[in-house]
C-alpha cells in the first residue's frame, strides 16, 4: 500500500518535472549576482540548518551523503559541485520560484530566512571556513527533578570531556516533553547556564491524566548522546477532565450504581425460586421421614 | 379414569404395565451398545476439538472481531428453546388438567433436563478462557442480562430435575421391589437410595403431590424467563434485527415449536424401540401434533410482525439486513426456514392424516432441523452487519463460517443431549408408572405390595 502511494507521488513529481528536464535552469541576468546581505555567521548557519532540516532534507537528504530522492532530474546533494556552482544570488531565485519538481518557497519561507538557507549551504563551500562542524556526538549526562509546588523542572546537564570527566555543559539546548500515550509532546525549550543547569517553567495549560499527573522527559539535541530522564508522574498539569458516563445509577451501570429498584428485583426474584426450591426439598426429607413412621 | 377394577385384574393390570415401561430399563441388545459406542465416540470427538480450542485459543473458530457470536451461540439458544417444552407440557398442561398429556411429561421432563444442561455446557465451551468461569459469579453485575441468563438456567435445570424426580419416587420404589436379579446390583441400589425409602403411605403421596404442585407453579415464571432472559441478551442491544420489542414472545413461541418437536421425535422413537404402541397412542400424535400446528402458529404470527412492520420501513440499517435475509446470502437458509420448516409443516399437520406417528416425526424432524437454522439466522446476519465501520480488516473478520472443530463441538452438543436422554431412558422407566396405571383404575393400594413370582 505504502510503496503504491511512493510510487505514484514518485510519478506525479517526474511529470511535474518533466518541462525542466533536459535544459539548464536559467536565472534572470540582473539576479544573478545579487549579494547575500546575511552575513556569514553561526547563528546564521545555525538557523539556516533548523530550515534546511524542515523544508529540503526530505528531497535533497543529509549534507554530503548523497541520500537524495531517486528524482528525475534529481535535486542535488547541497554540497556538491552542481549546487555549490552557483551564485548566492541564483541559488536564491531558484529557491524563491522553484521549478518542475522543486517547489517555490516565495510565500512559504521569508527571503531572510532565504538567504539564512544559503549560509547554511555554503557552510559546505570549500572556498569557505566551516562553521557548523558535523561532529560526533558528545557523551553527556543529564540530571533533572520537578518542583511540584511552582511547577518548574529543574535540570543539570554534564558532558564528558576529551580526558574523560565530567564538565557542567553550558549554553546548551534541553528539550522538556510530556509523555503521550502515542509519544512524546514538546512542551518546550530551555538553554542551560555557565552552570549547566536550567528551569523550566511548564506552561499552565498541559494537562495530565485524572489527578493533574504529567510524565515529564528531559532530553538533549542530537549533538549529545545522553539518556533521557523520566520523571513519573509529576503533578506539574491540570486534571484531565472525564466524562463520568457510568457513574450515576443508570440501567446498565456498575455493581457499585446499580438501581435499586433493578438490584430487589433481581434478588427477589432468584431468591424467592430458590426459597421454593429450597423448600421442595424439604419436602423430600419430610417424604424420607414418613417412610419410617 | 377407567372403572375400579378387582383385585385380581388390578394386579394383572400393574404387572403388564410395569412389565411394558421397564422394557427400556431390562431390554439389552447389540443396538443399544453400538447406540451407547455412536454417542460416547461422537461426544469424545467433540470434547477433543475442545480440548484443540483451549490449547490454541478462539482462533481455531470462524470467530473474529465482528462477528464475535457464531455458531455457539446459536447452538444455545437452540437448546435452550428445546427445553422450554418441560415447562409447557408437564407444568402448564397439567395444571390446567389436561390429562392425555400425563404420560408425555417425562418424555418432555428428559428433553428439558438435557436440553438446559447443554446450555449451560456450550456457553462455557463459547468462553475464550473457561478457567475464568467463576468470575461470572464473582464480579458479575447485577445490571446485566448475562447474569441473569445464568442465574435463571441454573434455577430452570434445578426445577426441571426435581420435576422429573419427584413422581418419579413412586416408581423407584416399585422399581426397587420388583427388578431384583432382573438388573445389575449397583441399578438396584440406586433405585434403593432414591426412593428415600418410600412406603406408599397416604402422607408421602400427599407431600409428593404438594410439592409437585409447587414446582409446576414455579417453572412458569422461570419456565418463561429463561428463554426471555435469552432473548434479552439480543434485545438489549441496538442492533439491526436484535433492537425489537417482540423478542421475548418470538423466541418463547418459537421454543415451544422446537421442543413439541422434539417430543414427538422422541416419543415416536420410544414407542418403536421399547414397544410402547398402547402407551403413546395415535391419539398421543394426533393431539401433539394439534399442539404443534398451535404453536407453530403463534410463531408464524410472530414472524409475520417481526419482518413484515421493519419490512415494511425498511428503515436504513433495518433494510440492510432485512435485504441480506429477503434476497441476500442469507436468502435461501432464510426462506427454506420459514417455508419448509413452518409454513408447509402447518398446512400438512391441518390434515389428519400427518397427525398419524410416523408422518408426524417426519414433519417433526423437519420443524426441528428447521428450528435450529432459525437460531443460527437471528445470530449470525445481525453480527455480520455492525454499525461500526469495517475498515482495513482481512476478508475473513467480515463475514462468518463455522471451522470444522466448530462444528465437532457443535456435535458434541447434540449428541451429549442425546446421551444424557439415553441414559435417563435406560435408568428410569419413560412414562410415570403409578400415575398411568392409577389412570387405568388400579388403586395405590397395590404399588406396594410385593409380586408373587
Amino acid at each position: 500500500m505504502k510503496t503504491k502511494v511512493n510510487r505514484l507521488m514518485i510519478g506525479i513529481l517526474m511529470f511535474l518535472a518533466l518541462p525542466g528536464m533536459g535544459q539548464d535552469w536559467q536565472v534572470p541576468a540582473d539576479q544573478l549576482n545579487i549579494e547575500n546581505p546575511s552575513s556569514y555567521n553561526l547563528e546564521n548557519v545555525k538557523k539556516g540548518k533548523d530550515l534546511y532540516l524542515q523544508n529540503c532534507k526530505s528531497c535533497h537528504g543529509d549534507p554530503g551523503k548523497n541520500n537524495h530522492l531517486p528524482l528525475v532530474p534529481p535535486p542535488p546533494d547541497i554540497t556538491s559541485e552542481q549546487m555549490q556552482a552557483n551564485t548566492d544570488g541564483g541559488l536564491f531565485y531558484k529557491i524563491t520560484k522553484g521549478r518542475g519538481g522543486m517547489p517555490q518557497f516565495e510565500t512559504t519561507i521569508s527571503a531572510d530566512d532565504r538567504w539564512r538557507l544559503i549560509n547554511f549551504i555554503r557552510n559546505y563551500n570549500s572556498e569557505k571556513e566551516q562553521l557548523l562542524i558535523d561532529a560526533p556526538p558528545v557523551n553527556a549526562k543529564i540530571l533533572a527533578s520537578v518542583n511540584e509546588a511552582e511547577k518548574k523542572v529543574e535540570i543539570l546537564a554534564e558532558y564528558e570531556d576529551k580526558s574523560g570527566s565530567y564538565q557542567q555543559l553550558e549554553n546548551a539546548p534541553v528539550f522538556i516533553s510530556a509523555k503521550k500515550a502515542f509519544g512524546n509532546l514538546l512542551l518546550g525549550q530551555a538553554l542551560t547556564d555557565k552552570n549547566g543547569r536550567s528551569v523550566f517553567s511548564v506552561p499552565e495549560t498541559v494537562i495530565g491524566d485524572e489527578e493533574g499527573n504529567v510524565t515529564i522527559v528531559v532530553t538533549l539535541d542530537e549533538n549529545y548522546k545522553a539518556e533521557q530522564v523520566v520523571l513519573e508522574e509529576a503533578k506539574v498539569g491540570k486534571p484531565k477532565e472525564v466524562p463520568q458516563l457510568i457513574r450515576k445509577e443508570v440501567l446498565w451501570s456498575t455493581n457499585e450504581n446499580v438501581q435499586i429498584w433493578l438490584l430487589l428485583s433481581y434478588l427477589g426474584a432468584a431468591g424467592a425460586a430458590w426459597i421454593a426450591i429450597g423448600y421442595v426439598i424439604f419436602q423430600l426429607i419430610k417424604i424420607k421421614r414418613f417412610s419410617k413412621q | 379414569m377407567n372403572t375400579i377394577k378387582s383385585p385380581e385384574e388390578s394386579r394383572k393390570v400393574l404387572d403388564t404395565i410395569f412389565s411394558d415401561l421397564t422394557r427400556s430399563i431390562t431390554h439389552k441388545d447389540e443396538l443399544t451398545r453400538f447406540w451407547f459406542f455412536i454417542l460416547i465416540m461422537f461426544a469424545g470427538v467433540g470434547l477433543w476439538g475442545w480440548i484443540i480450542q483451549i490449547d490454541q485459543g478462539l482462533g481455531v473458530t470462524g470467530m473474529r472481531d465482528y462477528v464475535s457470536w457464531g455458531m455457539y451461540i446459536a447452538n444455545f439458544v437452540f437448546f435452550v428453546a428445546i427445553s422450554l417444552i418441560g415447562f409447557l407440557i408437564s407444568s402448564a398442561l397439567h395444571l390446567l388438567k389436561i390429562s392425555w398429556s400425563k404420560p408425555i411429561s417425562r418424555v418432555a421432563e428428559q428433553i428439558a433436563i438435557a436440553g438446559v444442561a447443554l446450555a449451560g455446557i456450550i456457553i462455557v465451551m463459547d468462553m475464550g478462557r473457561p478457567d475464568r468461569f467463576l468470575n461470572v459469579f464473582l464480579h458479575g453485575r447485577f445490571a446485566s442480562p448475562i447474569i441473569w441468563d445464568v442465574t435463571v438456567v441454573t434455577t430452570y435445570l434445578t426445577i426441571s430435575a426435581l420435576l422429573f424426580y419427584l413422581p418419579l419416587i413412586p416408581d423407584l420404589a416399585l422399581l426397587r421391589d420388583r427388578m431384583t436379579g432382573k438388573v445389575p446390583a449397583w441399578k438396584l441400589k440406586i433405585y434403593t437410595i432414591l426412593a428415600l425409602g418410600w412406603k406408599g403411605n397416604p402422607e408421602q403421596y400427599k407431600t409428593v403431590y404438594h410439592a409437585m404442585r409447587i414446582l409446576m407453579i414455579l417453572i412458569i415464571p422461570v419456565g418463561l424467563s429463561i428463554h426471555t432472559v435469552t432473548s434479552w441478551l439480543f434485545a438489549a442491544t441496538l442492533r439491526s434485527g436484535w433492537d425489537t420489542t417482540i423478542m421475548g414472545p418470538y423466541f418463547v413461541a418459537g421454543a415451544f415449536v422446537a421442543g413439541a418437536a422434539a417430543v414427538v421425535i422422541l416419543m415416536y422413537i420410544y414407542r418403536l424401540r421399547y414397544g410402547l404402541k398402547n402407551y403413546f397412542e395415535d391419539f398421543h400424535f394426533d393431539y401433539m401434533g394439534k399442539l404443534l400446528v398451535f404453536v407453530s402458529l403463534v410463531y408464524l404470527y410472530f414472524n409475520i410482525n417481526e419482518f413484515l412492520v421493519p419490512g415494511y420501513k425498511m428503515k436504513t440499517a433495518e433494510g440492510v439486513h432485512l435485504q441480506n435475509l429477503f434476497t441476500g446470502a442469507f436468502a435461501s437458509m432464510f426462506w427454506l426456514v420459514q417455508v419448509a420448516g413452518l409454513i408447509i409443516p402447518i398446512l400438512l399437520m391441518l390434515i389428519k392424516f400427518f397427525r398419524k406417528p410416523l408422518p408426524l416425526t417426519i414433519i417433526s424432524v423437519v420443524v426441528l432441523i428447521a428450528a435450529w437454522f432459525k437460531r443460527y439466522l437471528i445470530v449470525i446476519p445481525t453480527m455480520e452487519h455492525p454499525f461500526l465501520p469495517v475498515q482495513n480488516v482481512p476478508d475473513y473478520f467480515k463475514s462468518y463460517a463455522p471451522t470444522s472443530i466448530e462444528i465437532m463441538i457443535t456435535l458434541f452438543s447434540v449428541f451429549a443431549a442425546l446421551l444424557i436422554i439415553t441414559i435417563l431412558a435406560k435408568l428410569f422407566p419413560v412414562i410415570t408408572i403409578w400415575e398411568y396405571a392409577e389412570e387405568k383404575g388400579v388403586d395405590k393400594k397395590y404399588f406396594s405390595e410385593q409380586p408373587k413370582n
